[in-house]
């Protein structure tokens, strides 16, 4: 029993701890005196067949499901990874768009500031490969998580999310643009914060907001507020371009300033096009006929209800109204603290720091922006008002306080000990911001806004403005006129300032005094062509959109100059710029259209060197404003005689097509009163005698010196004169000839339809026997313009002098032998002969004449056959057979000369031929009887 | 021999025989001429079925014919200054004038001038009404043609000058002939150019509908009255006949002969100055330079007849043959009031001595309700209501409708005769 118990006893033995022992250890106590090491696993053993891997064997589900990992190493790994295998195999970007965007974007929100750069890299590089279409089904998720960052409580996450941002606006500005509700609410966040309902201090209306002031961030107050804006500015900017395009409203920055002035009249017809010629047919006329076009104006009354169905889109006045209520008085107070905060002094106001110029810039930039969010013209106008009506004197009272501001000369103030510190800021400004923003700019940007604020032509108003607009006045006015060189992205700017200025104060006095100063300006040498082109066509659009509106433009005597020297200067440029000379044209057609009498004098003077037919704009020119320059003549005051000398070289040196020198004959027939167009005009802009000298010399295609010095040449081209033809003949290029065959059949058209057609035909008889009877080498051309002149003009009851009709018969003689002894291109040969035909047939004296001409007893035995090939030819013209028929017996005689006097044994080809057509042609007349006769 | 439906009436610059002369449109055979002096380009015009205007070559007054007394002048109104252009609104209330750069707009009841309207900058060289007078087109040789509303011209509103409601500014050179189609402010509006092109524009938004491009300068321009043929009157004597209804995919035409409807008359060997085609389309009247009138039918492109005239051929026209013409002993309905030449009556001194009233719209009064296009929708409405009721409603309810809307009529007609007698008391009342 006992051993029992005592058995029992030691199984249960209880132990004494003791205070101050240590307490021994259980049985069952693990010992935990091993060591662990973790197993990393950096990369994959394994050579995966299933698909790229990186450079760690990891392939992109490993990669994708490490991003969830705990570990932000490991995650900024994962992303790192992404990026090496992403870039080495593009193609995969596309199957796992969806997942890796999912991913990437929830990490956004990271708390670790490395992962989320990573995560920033990585989309960088992710949008860069796709496209904006393809990233369109994602975009919901990527703002979503963007929107999240941005609103995070965490600062450093806010900063970040302003990176992605960046990101996004960089390659995906149309997509962002579409979130804009989401977002401006956010921007407005990240600087302020919502006032309490209760305070009581908000005027501003619904949701005053108070700028946030936060001590724990890493950079300064104005710092951040600087970089949101930026960020609010690009993403304005993204908005107003990535609006579909309306009608004539062109939202360019530079050059499309003023299309917005143009007024009611829009002349595009692109999507007019496109709605009637998209269904297929035609039926440009059934359609609008039915109905009218969508952009028809044409109201009986006006509409005086809005536009219909506002809708959330931020281009109605009153959706950025809302949006700018809460805006503007944030910005303003922003200004205010840039502007105070930094000197305090009031006579150095003016000097600005870097960094709060590149805010004000910042600021100025974004209440443009939030302008020109409206795209309609009428929307636009009320915005202005509004702003005017809300916020013209805080405006005037902050903005011009100290209006042409400078940049404060930072190191000298400071000592160098704060030097160091000053560099760092600047660096981070610059990272920030962008770069350093010129005074300029700033200033330019600040005219800019102010100026739309000004209204347009009522008295009161005007008297209103009138202390801030001079301020405005003087600046721009310096700034022009003081001899710099403006950039052109600077100037673009001063000029939508003048404009806007010389539109709205209606005053000569102002416009003579902003227009001088863009004047000098434009006349300082050496400008870029950029800045030439932009100072051009501020002008020719000043000139040609408001001058009807604006007596005040229209009577200032800046413009007046300065169209007066538009002339002078196309001679100057000559064909150095085409794309400027065309800018020029484009400006002095128009104004020579209207009758500018500036202009016109202008023109007349240098007339003869702008149609120089060597160097003249009308040759050197492309052939657009040659063109143009050709329809400018028709506004000419009048033609002198030198002038129509050179016009009639420029005609038929062929340096203008033969269209373009058809249209200036015709211009210069139009112009004469002996074309009977021109209706009563007191002022005889050709005279009769230059007009008949100028159709004349285009007829003949060659001055008289020209004529003369070719008499004494003996080049190759020249063809002696023999019996066949006694003229020798000088043969022009087949280029050129065709060119002065077009020209000579405009020149007949236009005497042919002269009132007087003997008198017509006795001047231009007077003239060829005059000038080019008395020649012995005579070009084709001239010959063959000549034969083709005389018959067309020729009027049936007048009676051509002999010694004209001796010219013509030496003339025809000799054509017809030279093109059977040279090689001629068929248009040429077609020509030729058609002219000596028609001459032939309608003047039968001159086929007489040539048939005397023919003595086969001094021909040599080579000429016979060319002989023959000319009578052959005349015996098939069928329109000459009667005439020849009058000839027969001359005919006859000839045939048997030459029968007779060619002593070949065999009878050649030609002989055949030539007697074949004479039998054939006088059979049905005499019966063969004259065939008896030969033999 | 019963009255003609249409006739031609054609003027020369030389005047020897006759100033203008009017003639049969099938054989060519003259029935009246009228006397007296020569008729300038484009300043032809019969106002009001009752009058012939004439403004006379080179010199500064219009020669009034009442149309059924040919040999006498009726009268000579004298102008500001040499008139280029002379147009009579169809109605037969306005005449419109191009004198050099400005266009005078007069009232024919009263002979007021009622607006001068400078905003061209050469001379006038046409202007067209359009067919319900409610628009007119002037274009001139500073290459726009501008298209004005005749209400808002003609606006009593002394501090804003009128402005065309379009510019039509794609011409290079002077426009040379202008040509309005039928349907009022919807018309289409044909302008030819030295400039080698003749365009067709939309009265209603000043957009250009077609541009041909031909190879010389095209100096008259007109449609036939359905809009299937743009006929074109070139610099060289041929008249283009441009087909509207081909199926070419390209705004600008080049201008080829083909065989679908792009043809050419051939036969005049000058300047074609003047184009009409007669109301059922298938004649076409010319007027050239080479003094001769010739009349084409449209469809085999043969002419018909020529007449001979002794100088340039300034107008030629087929109008519809006015009731009075060829009634000896007629009288115009209205006599013509004496023309003012200036702007405000009361500086001419002798304002009173008509006696007459002039009524002018204000411009905040001025009482058009609708736009043309909701007028249109709801008569296509009504129509379409209508004809609802006339098919589907059964007899009894049409007549009682009938009936009702008959009370209406009556009701509203003595309302208005009512509101008739009391304006004409208001504005009769002594004093």
């Amino acid at each position: 029993m006992k051993t029992k118990k005592q058995k029992r006893q030691g199984d249960f033995q209880k132990i004494q701890l003791k205070v101050g022992k240590k307490k021994p250890k259980a049985d069952n106590a693990t010992n935990v005196n091993f060591r662990s090491k973790a197993i990393h696993l950096p990369e994959q053993l394994k050579h995966a067949d299933s698909g790229p891997t990186t450079h760690r064997q990891l392939d992109i589900k490993d990669l994708l499901s490490k991003l969830h990992h705990i570990n932000s190493n490991i995650k900024q790994g994962a992303l790192v990874g992404l990026r090496e295998l992403l870039s080495a195999q593009p193609t995969l970007i596309e199957l796992h768009a969806s997942a890796v965007l999912s991913e990437v974007a929830a990490l956004f929100t990271d708390k670790d500031g490395s992962v989320r750069a990573a995560a920033v890299r990585l989309l960088r590089f992710i949008a860069q490969c796709i496209s904006a279409e393809r990233v369109a089904p994602f975009f919901p998720l990527l703002s979503a998580h963007l929107t999240c960052a941005m609103t995070h409580i965490s600062e450093a996450i806010q900063e970040d999310a302003l990176r992605v941002l960046d990101v996004l606006l960089e390659h995906y500005p149309g997509l962002l643009s579409q979130r804009h509700t989401v977002l401006l609410t956010n921007f407005l966040e990240l600087i302020s914060q919502k006032r309490k309902a209760g305070t009581g201090q908000d005027k501003s209306g619904k949701g005053g907001f108070a700028l946030t002031i936060s001590t724990n961030r890493s950079v300064t107050a104005q710092q951040w507020r600087l970089t949101v804006l930026l960020r609010l500015g690009s993403f304005l900017q993204a908005v107003v371009e990535e609006r579909p395009l309306e009608e004539g409203v062109t939202s360019m920055i530079g050059l499309g300033m003023w299309a917005g002035e143009k007024g009611s009249v829009t002349s595009v017809d692109v999507s007019w096009e496109e709605h009637v010629f998209g269904k297929g047919r035609i039926q440009v006329f059934e359609n609008s006929g039915a109905v009218p076009t969508p952009h028809s104006t044409y109201r009986l009354r006006p509409d005086s209800k809005a536009v219909a169905g506002m809708n959330k889109e931020l281009c109605s006045a009153e959706t950025v109204q809302g949006f700018a209520g809460t805006l503007v008085p944030l910005m303003l107070e922003i200004w205010v603290e840039a502007a105070g905060g930094d000197r305090v002094q009031t006579d150095s106001g003016h000097l600005l720091s870097a960094e709060a110029m590149a805010l004000m810039f910042q600021i100025l930039t974004i209440l443009q922006l939030l302008r020109r969010l409206t795209p309609q013209r009428d929307q636009q106008d009320i915005l202005d008002a509004w702003f005017r009506n809300s916020y013209l004197t805080d405006f005037k009272h902050h903005f011009m306080k100290n209006f042409p501001y400078g940049l404060l000369e930072v190191a000298r103030h400071r000592k160098k000990a704060d030097g160091k510190r000053i560099r760092q800021q600047q660096v981070a400004t610059g990272t920030v911001a962008g770069g350093n923003v010129e005074p300029l700019a700033l200033n330019v940007t600040l005219c800019q806004v102010m100026v739309t604020l000004s209204l347009r032509g009522q008295d009161h108003v005007e008297a209103e403005d009138a202390d801030w607009l001079g301020t405005i006045r003087v600046f721009i006015r310096e700034t022009l006129s003081n001899g710099g060189k403006l950039s052109s992205k600077h100037l673009a700017a001063l000029l939508e300032v003048v404009w806007r200025m010389i539109v709205t104060q209606r005053s000569r006095v102002v416009t003579d005094d902003l227009l001088q100063a863009v004047y000098v300006q434009y006349q300082q040498r050496n400008l870029a062509v950029s800045v030439r082109t932009l100072l051009l066509h501020f002008f020719s659009q000043l000139y040609i959109q408001e001058h009807q509106n604006h007596p005040h433009i229209a009577r200032s005597r800046i413009l007046a100059r300065w169209l007066a020297s538009l002339p002078v200067q196309l001679v100057q440029l000559c064909s150095r710029n085409p794309q400027l000379s065309a800018q020029l044209l484009e400006t002095i057609h128009p104004a020579a259209a209207r009758g500018n009498k500036d202009l016109l004098q202008s023109l007349q003077k240098n007339a003869c060197s702008i149609y120089d037919p060597q160097e003249g704009s009308v040759v050197v020119l492309p052939v657009e404003s040659q063109k143009r320059l050709v329809q400018i003549l028709h506004f000419l005051p009048t033609f002198p005689a030198e002038l129509l000398a050179c016009l009639s070289q420029v005609c038929n040196t062929g340096r203008v097509s033969a269209s373009l020198a058809t249209m200036l004959i015709r211009t210069i027939h139009l112009r004469s009163p002996l074309s009977g167009w021109s209706s009563s005009s007191q002022d005889v802009p050709v005279k009769d005698v230059d007009y008949l000298s100028f159709f004349f010399t285009t007829l003949t295609g060659f001055s008289s010196e020209m004529l003369q010095a070719l008499q004494d040449t003996d080049e190759d081209g020249l063809m002696p004169s023999s019996t066949l033809s006694p003229l020798s003949v000088f043969t022009t290029t087949l280029e050129q000839f065709l060119h002065h065959w077009d020209v000579v059949e405009e020149v007949c058209h236009c005497l042919d339809t002269l009132g007087s057609r003997a008198q017509c035909f006795d001047v231009i008889q007077n003239a060829i026997i005059k000038n080019l009877c008395g020649l012995v080498v005579v070009p084709d051309c001239v010959c063959a313009a000549i034969l083709r002149c005389v018959p067309r003009l020729l009027d049936v009851n007048f009676l051509p002098s002999d010694t004209l009709l001796h010219f013509l018969s030496d003339c025809c003689l000799s054509m017809l032998s030279l093109l059977l002894q040279l090689e001629q291109s068929a248009r040429k040969r077609d020509a030729v002969w058609e002219a000596c035909f028609a001459a032939m047939s309608t003047v039968p004296r001159l086929l007489r004449l040539v048939l005397q001409s023919l003595h086969v007893g001094d021909l040599c035995e080579e000429e016979l056959p060319v002989l023959a090939q000319i009578l052959s030819l005349l015996l098939q013209h069928t329109q000459l057979r009667n005439h020849m028929m009058a000839n027969a017996s001359l005919l006859q005689h000839i045939i048997q000369d030459l029968t007779h006097f060619y002593g070949g044994e065999t009878r050649e080809q030609w002989l055949t031929d030539l007697l074949y057509c004479y039998s054939v042609t006088l059979s049905g007349h005499r019966a063969n009887m004259g065939m008896r006769d030969i033999y | 021999m019963s009255a003609p439906v249409e006739v031609v009436l054609s003027a020369d610059s030389a005047g020897q025989l006759f100033n203008c002369a009017v003639f049969d449109p099938h054989s060519g055979s003259e029935f009246l001429s009228y006397r007296g002096g020569n008729t300038s380009s484009r300043s032809l015009t019969v106002l009001n079925g009752e009058y012939i205007l004439g403004a006379q070559l080179g010199k500064n007054f219009i020669n009034v014919w009442e149309i059924q007394r040919k040999d006498q002048l009726q009268q000579k109104i004298v102008c500001p200054g040499i008139v280029t252009c002379l147009c009579a609104s169809p109605d037969g209330l306005y005449v419109l004038a191009g004198i050099a750069e400005a266009i005078y707009l007069w009232e024919m009841s009263t002979g007021n001038l009622l607006a001068i309207l400078s905003r061209h900058y050469q001379d006038v060289s046409c202007i067209r009404f359009t067919d319900d007078s409610s628009h007119f087109v002037s274009g001139g040789k500073d290459n726009l043609a501008l298209i004005w509303n005749l209400s808002s011209v003609v606006q009593l509103d002394s501090s804003r000058t009128p402005e065309p409601c379009h510019i039509l500014s794609r011409h290079s050179l002077p426009i040379t002939d202008i040509h309005c189609g039928l349907m009022g402010p919807q018309a289409r509006v044909a302008t030819a150019s030295l400039d080698q092109t003749v365009k067709v524009w939309e009265v209603s938004s000043g957009e250009m509908l077609l541009s041909v491009l031909f190879d010389v300068g095209i100096m008259s321009v007109t449609f036939d009255p359905c809009e299937y043929f743009l006929f074109c009157g070139g610099s060289d004597g041929n008249i283009f006949q441009v087909s509207l209804c081909s199926t070419s995919l390209s705004r600008d035409k080049t201008f080829q002969t083909d065989s679908d409807g792009n043809q050419v008359f051939k036969g005049h060997r000058n300047l074609v100055t003047c184009l009409s085609v007669s109301m059922d389309g298938t004649l076409l009247l010319s007027g050239s330079n080479d003094e001769t009138v010739r009349m084409w039918d449209v469809q085999s492109k043969q002419c018909i007849w020529s007449i001979n005239h002794k100088g340039h051929v300034t107008n030629a026209v087929i109008i519809p043959a006015p009731a009075n013409m060829f009634l000896a002993d007629s009288h115009p309905a209205v006599p013509l009031p004496r023309f003012s030449r200036h702007l405000n009556p009361s500086e001419q001194g002798d304002g009173t001595g008509s006696g007459g009233m002039c009524l002018r719209l204000g411009a905040s009064t001025q009482v058009t309700s609708e736009t043309s296009l909701k007028v249109l929708e709801r008569c296509d409405d009504k129509c379409g209501s209508v004809l609802c009721q006339s098919v589907f409603g059964d007899g009894e309810n049409t007549k009682v409708r009938v009936s009702e809307l008959e009370e209406e009529v009556k009701t509203l007609k003595k309302i208005n005769k009512d509101l008739y007698e009391f304006s004409t008391q208001l504005l009769t009342k002594p004093n």
